[in-house]
């Protein structure tokens, strides 16, 4: 009650919140007072002929906002006027039922007003073509709205609650660099991570089975016998591919310098002794060696750089062999821990440049089934790289993980001694520390000392026992899950604020997705977490540290979907300049754009708005800017306007298209779901797909966009994509790989549309216009999935008044990245716990 | 839930991630609580089943091939045979054989002329799907749903194991083969569904650490499941001080926890019950990766199969063992022509019989793996009497890539559902789709009634 006491103020001062730009329109006039009298008309045919007569009337110059006071009293009928008639117990348009809502008690319903805010925002509803009200009563609304959630929530905070995570995929490969400097492949070990809301992190969406358990019990295993070496290790392979659509025409970043092609890899050796290294070439499709046209060609194999084989590569291998199209090594001898291997070409002192006659180069490497025809000069390609061993142990000698964990040794190999057993202790209680991100118990020092002596019972020996006590460690779940202990008085429905090493152990993970280093760690048990100008100055370390990289590689590549890129394979004959290097450097633009953004604490609008980007040359070619030579990745200005913001990046671009087609749908719910928050429905079953509509008319091939028209006509469909459609057809000026186009299937393109509040928008610049015209809302999507994110779980109605907070306050500073991902951490979601009531039981009895 | 997700991992990812599958063999103590058991309990001792596929149609389907009777014998019925047939090597076998002759595999026919000539890059999509590919090279590809998957996802939910996929040749998971085929066509016979084929698992070493665990030899497998055992120990008793420590919201999770815990330690009791009883459950040694011969890799994935399949790891697999164009000579058949030239015999008798030897070559592998099915016992039957083997060609006639009348041979004792000493001649156009549903049907996958471009069922 106390809170609508205060309505009539705040409703003053929510008129002075910067108000939405888009301007009023001539609304239709009120409509009929009884739906009974309504003539029958199939409810979605309705707006569509609405529609087709409203846009033709609409002006375009708008008079000037109109700003009259909205009674809070007013916003019931306004409500049930203009969306009542859609959001009734009867349509239940979208699943929401507006019967029984009471505006004035928002807090009440909070999940439906949260709903109302977020369309009211975007200017979604009601839909364009309705009947809206005048001036910005809307928006006068959608403030009156959060002003009641915003005040109830800071009357009654509630952090929510999240169980446990577990160490995903990525967490667990830091975990173990961090704790014994192994590089591994997590996806060796692990099974592919659960995902909710598109992030990988998220608690309660991290199972738990008998099967992830034995995964992490093998890795542990594994993993203890790698880092402490294995001198009984017996020959096993290991076997890298290089992906055909991988150009190997130029250098692979790893090989020697002056190669071409190949493939590197770091592996970690188990054992001292002699290993061999196998190659496996593309061939032909009946059998000929793919490249036999080329003489002279090498393949230097090295490890760590230092060439161990060069083999001659013999052209008249073929499939028939009874080896296949296959060289191998003579047994090399490699030590035991990580080094980094290669296989690549040698180039003979001369050699012809490669020509193609026929059909773009990419393409024959795509293709293999050409590679001896006429006019195809291929080179060699590898397709697989095999190390086999070790065929003779020889030893195990020093590593730098071995020295990592062996900081003492004691004179006894046994490990039976006072002397071993201190040094075990030692050992033990370091590893254990790090690893369970916390100092241990005396009782997990005995439990690991007791696995220690299992270990070195028998042959075992002092070695034995610390790698019986790592693989425990491993296994552990104090290593597997991170707990946060509640405190003993902890009562259901009552928050608690998390321990300082909780606290570090959650920045960690968030900023860098690794466990805490030594200075967290030190500044958490020096209680400097305590205080707001100590989180903020570790954050401030944090963010400086290459490893918060991760809010790029990890946050911002699965908020922006980029892990969909490795599932589209544009066609390679229509987009001929696609390569396995130029989806790694789509990804890797954007990446780094989101890095520089953090690196240089910019302006989260920059996401949307930035003029310009980070390319390499041959992403540079893609899009046609000038001047870039090399590789490396470098930031660049757009020459134009065509292009800015991520919307204009290649990555967005081709994972929200087809094979063969751009998709007006998938990048427009893209846009809606990504940068919105507000994803359409999902299609009602049986509806025809678009490749169901024909595909030309009238003698000739129909774009894109007039396929799409004929799909809409379809009255089911139209509710909705009238308002996805148009997004994406701004962006058809954008081909499947995120090139600039002028035609689609050989006719002009038309970009043209109208989106869903009636901005007309026909390329990029007007898309991002009329996106930031709605900054608020993009900027409250962000801080969503970044708060999900940090928190590992969704974030849900209760926390949108801390997003509205972190919103507001990093507008006070410019937007800074630094400002987002501080409010973050300041939120009491992220400080706090609050356990949750138990629910009624009775539901189930 | 089934034990292991069926999601269909990322293709490129797929080899390194085997790695995380479950280890132990699977024993009475362990079969899985809740729903999967249910299923298994209604579907009682489920038939194993092996698709084994072969490229390339054999020489007896070449018109020359077809009046010399060098696939299928000239006699129909129980009284065929098999003497001067490819199918030779199976004599011994005979009263478990059913050959099935004269059934189509009209959808790895082109329907289009772009599509023509691109036989080899379309088939195996079809084998054991019997729809037609999509022509693509790109990553909208589709087929259909193939039929160990639909047996798997009724029968393999009770095992870790659902089902495995196995192949011979190197394999590209991606890329255009050629006609405008993505490879992926070409590399999996399996598909989960019409866009998700399944990766096929060439490297025995990956396939036999995911059936069986991580070590060389028995013994450094023993004392790995031994450290194991005793870092579970240790667990349990670190997870009793959890339950006091954490909050009520997560004692439930811990829980959970444990119950897996609980679960992995009964799987390894039963195994070291089963290995002090000193039976003879594993190779000697972990294979070291890929062999050489083709022969070996083949017989090396067969025994693979027999241990699985007697661990009830798994019941269901698909095995593929050519590759579609391959021009590999099989030095062992003693015909020193490639495959896939040797397919292309231009119905020149001589070149036919020679085809023809290939062929009695590769179904002569078969023995090996019938008598290691027949002398595995699985409770008092022979695993073979428990198990079904398909083995055919989605195509006919090699030389001139027709799909009509294409080889398929069913071995096995099925349970009880397959009789055997029995050549079927199909009546003309019967599709193979029609053979493989009576199949389904039989093995008691009965809801189904229709299968890729099927007409009904083809009794055999």
């Amino acid at each position: 009650m106390r809170t609508l006491l205060l309505l009539p103020l705040l409703a003053g001062a929510a008129l002075t919140v910067p108000g939405d730009p888009v301007p009023p329109r001539r609304t239709a006039p009120p409509p009929p007072p009884s739906a009974a009298v309504r003539p029958a008309v199939h409810p979605v045919l309705r707006p569509i002929s609405r529609v087709a007569t409203r846009v033709a009337s609409r002006p375009l110059v708008r008079p000037p906002a109109a700003r009259a006071p909205l009674a809070p009293a007013a916003m019931g009928p306004v409500l049930t006027q203009y969306c009542g008639k859609c959001h009734n117990n009867t349509s239940r348009r979208g699943n929401l039922s507006l019967a029984g809502y009471d505006a004035l008690r928002a807090p009440d319903a909070a999940e439906v007003s949260e709903k109302i805010v977020t369309k009211l925002r975007l200017g979604m509803m009601p839909p364009a073509g309705s009947a809206r009200p005048t001036g910005d009563t809307l928006d006068a609304i959608a403030a009156l709205l959060e002003q009641q959630l915003d005040s109830a929530a800071s009357a009654r905070p509630d952090p929510g609650y999240r169980t446990f995570q577990r160490l995903n995929r990525a967490e667990y490969r830091a975990s173990v660099l961090a704790l014994l400097g192994l590089e591994v492949d997590a996806a060796n070990y692990l099974p592919p991570d659960t995902k909710s809301d598109g992030f990988d992190n998220i608690a309660d969406a991290q199972a738990l089975s008998p099967m992830l358990l034995d995964a992490y019990l093998r890795a542990a295993s594994d993993l203890s016998w790698l880092a402490v070496g294995n001198r009984a290790a017996a020959a096993a392979s290991v076997t890298w591919t290089v992906p055909k659509l991988a150009s190997q025409m130029e250098h692979v970043p790893g090989t020697p310098y002056g190669t071409r092609g190949g493939i590197a890899v770091t592996h970690t050796f188990p054992a001292d002794g002699d290993y061999r290294l196998d190659a496996n070439f593309f061939h032909e499709t009946t059998g000929a060696f793919a490249g036999g046209l080329a003489r002279g060609e090498r393949l230097e194999l090295s490890v760590d750089g230092e060439r161990v084989a060069l083999l001659e590569v013999d052209r008249f291998m073929t499939a028939a062999d009874p080896n296949g199209v296959a060289m191998s090594s003579e047994p090399v001898r490699i030590s035991a821990g990580t080094h980094r291997l290669a296989a690549a070409f040698v180039p003979p002192g001369f050699q012809t440049v490669s020509q193609e006659l026929v059909s773009p180069l990419k393409y024959s490497l795509f293709s293999t089934s050409n590679a001896t025809a006429y006019g195809f000069q291929q080179l060699p390609h590898l397709r697989e790289f095999t190390v086999r061993g070790p065929l003779r142990v020889t030893g195990v000698s020093e590593t730098a993980t071995r020295r990592r964990i062996f900081r003492c040794r004691p004179a006894d190999a046994s490990g039976g001694s006072a002397e071993a057993r201190t040094c075990a202790r030692t050992i033990i209680t370091r590893l254990g520390t790090e690893a369970y991100r916390r100092a241990l118990t005396p009782g997990d020092v005995d439990g690991l000392l007791a696995l220690y002596e299992g270990g070195r019972a028998g042959t075992g020996g002092f070695e034995g026992g610390i790698r019986a006590a790592l693989e425990g460690i491993l296994a552990s779940p104090d290593f597997v899950f991170r707990f946060e202990r509640a405190p003993a008085d902890a009562r259901p429905g009552v928050a608690y604020r998390l321990r300082d090493e909780e606290l570090a152990v959650r920045l960690a993970f968030f900023l860098w997705s690794a466990p805490p280093d030594a200075a967290l760690r030190e500044a958490a048990a020096r209680g400097r977490l305590g205080t707001p100008a100590g989180v903020e100055r570790e954050v401030r370390r944090m963010l400086a540290d290459p490893r918060a990289s991760s809010l790029a590689t990890r946050f911002a590549a699965q908020w922006l979907r980029l892990p969909d890129l490795a599932q589209v394979q544009p066609d390679i004959r229509q987009y001929t300049d696609f390569d396995e290097q130029l989806r790694g450097a789509m990804q890797r633009e954007t990446e780094l754009f989101f890095d520089d953004l953090v690196r240089r604490d910019r302006s989260a609008l920059e996401l949307f708005r930035a003029d310009y980007t980070f390319v390499n040359e041959q992403l540079a070619r893609h899009y046609g800017i000038p001047g870039v030579a090399g590789p490396q990745f470098r930031r660049v200005r757009y020459p134009d306007s065509t292009r800015g913001g991520i919307l204009g990046h290649a990555s967005v671009l081709t994972l929200t298209s087809h094979a063969t087609r751009t998709s007006a749908v998938e990048r427009g719910k893209w846009v809606m779901e990504v940068l919105l928050h507000s994803p359409p429905p999902p299609p009602p079953p049986g509806v025809p797909d678009l490749e169901a509509t024909p595909g030309a008319a009238d003698g000739r091939l129909l774009t894109v966009r007039e396929r799409m028209a004929a799909h809409r006509a379809n009255p089911t469909c139209a509710s909705c994509h009238r308002m996805i459609d148009p997004i994406g057809l701004a962006l058809e000026g954008f081909d499947v790989t995120g090139r600039v186009r002028l035609r689609d299937n050989g006719m002009p393109i038309d970009t043209r549309t109208e989106l869903w509040d009636g901005t007309p928008a026909a390329n990029l610049p007007a898309l991002r216009a009329a996106l930031l015209r709605r900054q608020e809302s993009l900027l409250r999507t962000f801080t969503q999935n970044l708060m999900a994110y940090a928190l590992g779980r969704r974030v849900e109605a209760g926390d949108m008044p801390a997003v509205r907070a972190i919103v507001r306050g990093a507008g006070a500073q410019q937007h800074r990245m630094s400002a987002y991902i501080l409010g973050v951490v300041r939120t009491p979601a992220f400080r706090m716990q609050r356990p949750p009531e138990p629910v009624a039981a009775s539901s189930d009895r | 839930m089934p034990l292991i997700p069926r999601t269909p991992l990322d293709r490129r990812t797929f080899l390194q991630g085997m790695g995380a599958m479950i280890a132990l063999p699977q024993l009475e103590a362990m079969r899985p609580v809740g729903r999967a058991a249910r299923a298994l309990a209604q579907a009682g001792d489920p038939t194993r089943v092996l698709f084994l596929e072969m490229v390339h149609g054999a020489a007896g389907c070449s018109p020359f091939g077809q009046a010399e009777h060098l696939w299928s014998p000239r006699e129909t019925g129980s009284s065929f045979s098999l003497a001067g047939t490819s199918l030779s090597p199976l004599e011994p076998w005979r009263h478990t054989l059913s050959i099935i002759s004269n059934t189509d595999v009209r959808n790895a026919e082109a329907y289009k002329p772009e599509e023509i000539g691109g036989d080899h890059f379309r088939s195996s999509a079809v084998f054991l799907t019997q729809a037609h590919p999509t022509q693509t090279e790109g990553s909208d590809v589709h087929a259909g749903t193939s039929i160990d998957q639909l047996y798997a996802r009724r029968f393999g939910q009770g095992t870790p194991i659902p089902s495995m996929q196995l192949c011979i040749e190197p394999l590209d998971r991606a890329g255009g083969c050629a006609y405008g085929y993505s490879c992926l066509y070409t590399d999996s016979i399996s598909w989960a569904s019409p866009t998700e084929p399944l990766p096929m698992v060439r490297d025995p070493r990956v396939a036999f650490e995911q059936l069986f665990g991580v070590g060389s030899t028995p013994a450094e497998r023993a004392a790995r499941t031994r450290s194991t055992a005793s870092v579970l120990d240790w667990i349990t008793g670190r997870v009793a001080e959890l339950r006091r420590e954490l909050g009520v919201a997560d004692r439930q999770r811990v829980d959970q926890y444990l119950e897996n815990v609980r679960e992995i330690e009964r799987r390894i009791q039963q195994v070291e019950a089963r290995n002090r009883s000193g039976e003879e459950r594993e190779l000697a040694g972990a294979p070291a990766g890929v062999p050489d011969s083709f022969g070996d890799h083949v017989r090396l994935m067969f025994d693979l199969q027999v241990l699985a399949l007697q661990a009830d790891m798994t019941r269901v697999f698909s095995f593929k063992l050519g590759r579609d164009a391959s021009s590999r000579v099989y030095p062992e058949s003693g015909v020193m022509t490639g495959f896939h030239p040797a397919s292309h015999h231009g119905n020149n008798p001589a070149r036919v019989k020679e085809f023809a030897e290939i062929n009695k070559y590769h179904v002569g592998l078969l023995p090996y793996l019938l008598e290691k099915l027949n002398a595995t016992m699985d409770g008092d039957t022979p695993l073979l009497q428990k198990t079904a083997i398909v083995y055919g060609s989605p195509m006919a006639d090699g030389n001139t890539h027709n799909h009509r009348r294409c080889p398929l041979l069913v071995l096995g004792g099925a349970n009880g559902r397959h009789a055997g000493n029995r050549h079927v001649m199909a009546p003309d156009g019967t599709p193979m789709a029609n053979a493989m549903l009576e199949l389904l049907h039989r093995l008691g996958v009965d809801d189904v009634t229709q299968f890729g471009d099927s007409t009904g069922t083809l009794a055999f």
